[in-house]
């Protein structure tokens, strides 16, 4: 197999489909980050939403009260986040590393409550998100391929990056939020709620990382099993920060991890072995932030010395 | 007296956060529909039922405890180090292939092996603590970046040139170590291991460095003042350094007992799944960094694991209890809730008193 047989059009399709709990995920973070809270439990929120996402097609059989079921108890789990880190002033870092534990073992343990299964839940009459097939676009020969036929999801990812970039550069609200996480007291002494914005922006974090969550167990295969973020949410994170917290970034690092990921895939069928392709991200990562160090930086900085 | 209740002060707030986590899981038992008595008394039974499994549990707190030590002297330094992962899986396989290829005799290389794990978990936690020290990478993000980097690179060395090709499945893990490097057991029969006496060593080893040398107090001093540190004349890169290189070190060394005392070859996984890394750095949270706390909370933590795995055996409770009790504890803990908090409002309702 060449080179070039890898790298066909199906392939960047495929990326599109892998990046976007990913990139939503990531988002999510960034959002965090920009109002100085660093996220680690990307990994954490974004299970329970998977998870939660079954569920509610479970229950409901409809899939749009799958997704916003999936959304609403992200949002609830993030509050905890909120409360733990804002309300009581505990490590975010901390936090974050216990609400991943949580989230592992409530999801592990309500599958075997509400399910009765272990390991994995699937159910052949459960439908998955539809696949929209886009109407114009899709008849374009190389672009329909690429654009058209991927859950609803997939585009909202990618209105949810434009949005945020938006909604960083252009809105009064998007000035306040950068304010606040880059000086806390200062936002707070011209009047800002700095605390509302900030378990503002965990909140809509939940939103994301659910509708991540609801990607991975609905968009891509229709069931679920424990532990099936297998570390996007820290990827997500790894995406956040090459990205430097800027929505448009952010695509671009998401989408280079969504090609390793395809890329990784593909590569079983060559001998070259699919740790160095895995490897790449955050190899690539470290290297990055030789050049990037100071700016986005901020977010994580004092973490330093404060434990 | 005063002593004493200085001790106590400080037992509230874990106590308190393990009475939380436990009526947690009560609650969690209670939704599965298990009888809530019965499931404790089947953790109990898992953790310290019998000798097998009391031993059980001090193997399992065995990599824990190492980790966790190793932790608190970098969190001491007020350095996050968020890579014990990738330094103890390099410590591991490093230690692995050391004593399976080092042409000496026996005993020569189980120490080689041991020095080895050692020293290479050490210089993959320098890694970062050098790219932090002279190119200002945040150490907390490089960390974790490089558990990745090491976990993966060890799995292609299992999975591909160090690979067990002897038996009928190709599972991705090294030969099997000859016996004269493995770790002698404490008593035979049971899984208990001599890397648990490392470990308590270690604990009073780090014990001591805190307290009664210069160094010691140059890590503490860094700590928790850094401006008064390089003001004291501090060499701050250096005890940093040094901090993150015995940090890591600890770190591959409970990569390497466990490799040597318990598995005798490096499974892919054996180390990462059981969470060993960041249950270590729960202990130290717990212990709030202290060296002969985290002898007890990662006892704690152990004997939840292997609690929940008596559960899991004889009930219809799974496994997962043990992480909802531990992550409930660590929130808890960790919001430095429960004491400061009720101290809290005990002085502003004597505020109130005091203005009416």
């Amino acid at each position: 197999m060449a080179l070039l047989d890898l790298l066909d059009w199906s392939l960047i399709s495929s990326t599109v489909r892998m990046v976007t709990p990913i990139l939503l995920a990531a988002l999510g973070g960034a959002l965090c980050s920009r109002v100085g809270i660093f996220n680690v439990g990307l990994e954490g929120l974004i299970l329970v939403g998977a998870f939660s996402a079954i569920v509610g097609n479970h229950f409901t059989g409809s899939l749009l009260l799958a997704v916003l079921f999936a959304a609403a108890v992200t949002v609830l789990f993030s509050l905890l986040f909120a409360y733990m880190t804002i309300g009581l002033r505990a490590n975010e870092i901390v936090v974050g590393v216990a609400i991943n534990f949580l989230a592992l073992g409530l999801t592990t343990f309500a599958l075997r409550a509400i399910f009765d299964v272990k390991g994995a839940f699937y159910d052949k009459d459960m439908a998955g998100l539809p696949k929209w097939q886009l109407p114009v676009i899709g008849d374009i020969p190389v672009l329909g391929d690429v654009l058209s036929g991927h859950s609803p999801l997939v585009y909202i990812a990618f209105v949810a990056a434009i949005l945020l970039h938006l909604f960083f550069t252009r809105t009064v609200t998007g000035f306040r939020v950068l304010a606040v996480g880059m000086n806390h007291t200062a936002a707070r002494s011209i009047g800002l709620k700095a605390t509302r914005l900030q378990v503002l922006a965990i909140v809509v974090c939940g939103v994301l990382c659910g509708m991540a969550g609801a990607q991975l167990s609905l968009g891509q295969v229709t069931m679920f099993s424990e532990g099936m973020t297998a570390g996007r949410g820290f990827i997500a994170l790894v995406a956040m920060m090459l990205g430097q917290s800027h929505p448009l970034g952010i695509v671009a690092s998401s989408f280079l991890f969504g090609l390793m990921d395809a890329l990784s895939i593909r590569l079983q069928g060559l001998s070259l072995p699919t740790q160095f392709t895995a490897m790449l991200p955050y190899v690539l990562t470290i290297l990055a932030m030789f050049f990037l160090k100071d700016k986005g930086a901020s977010t994580a900085s004092g973490q330093q010395s404060t434990r | 007296m005063e002593a004493l209740k200085q001790l106590c002060k400080s037992l509230v707030q874990p106590l308190l956060a393990v009475v939380i986590g436990l009526l947690t899981g009560a609650i969690v038992i209670a939704a599965v529909g298990e009888s809530i008595a019965g499931t404790y008394q089947e953790m109990w039974k898992g953790a310290f039922g019998s000798f097998y499994f009391l031993t059980s549990t001090l193997a399992r707190a065995t990599p824990i405890m190492l980790i966790g030590l190793g932790l608190s002297l970098a969190f001491r330094a007020g350095v996050f180090n968020l890579g014990a992962e990738g330094q103890m899986v390099s410590g591991a396989i490093s230690a692995t292939l050391v004593a399976l290829y080092l042409p000496a005799p026996g005993l020569v290389k189980m120490l080689a092996a041991l020095a080895t794990g050692v020293l290479a978990g050490g210089l993959w936690s320098l890694l970062a603590g050098y790219m932090e020290a002279r190119f200002r990478i945040q150490l907390l993000i490089s960390s974790l970046l490089l558990n990745y980097v090491a976990v993966l690179f060890a799995g292609y060395l299992v999975s591909d040139p160090f690979q067990d090709k002897t038996g009928s499945a190709a599972m991705p893990q090294t030969p099997m170590l000859e016996k004269s490097v493995w770790l002698p057991k404490l008593f035979s029969g049971m899984s208990l291991h001599a890397g648990f006496l490392f470990a308590l060593a270690a604990a009073l080893l780090i014990f001591f460095v805190i307290r009664y040398t210069a160094f010691g107090y140059e890590v503490k001093m860094l700590g928790q003042n850094p401006f008064f540190a390089r003001y004291g004349g501090v060499n701050r890169v250096r005890v940093m350094l040094t901090g993150m290189f015995l940090s890591g070190g600890l770190a591959g060394l409970a990569g390497t007992v466990e490799v040597l005392g318990s598995h005798y070859r490096y499974v892919e996984g054996a180390l990462t799944l059981p969470n060993f890394a960041w249950t270590g750095l729960m202990a130290t949270l717990l212990a709030n960094s202290h060296p002969i706390g985290v002898i007890f909370t990662s006892l704690l933590l152990a004997a939840l694991q292997t609690g929940a795995m008596g559960v899991e055996r004889n009930t219809e409770v799974p496994l997962e209890l043990a992480s909802v009790i531990q992550a409930v504890l660590i929130l808890f803990i960790s919001a430095k809730f429960s004491y400061d908090w009720w101290k809290n409002r005990q002085n502003k309702r004597r505020e109130s008193h005091g203005a009416a």
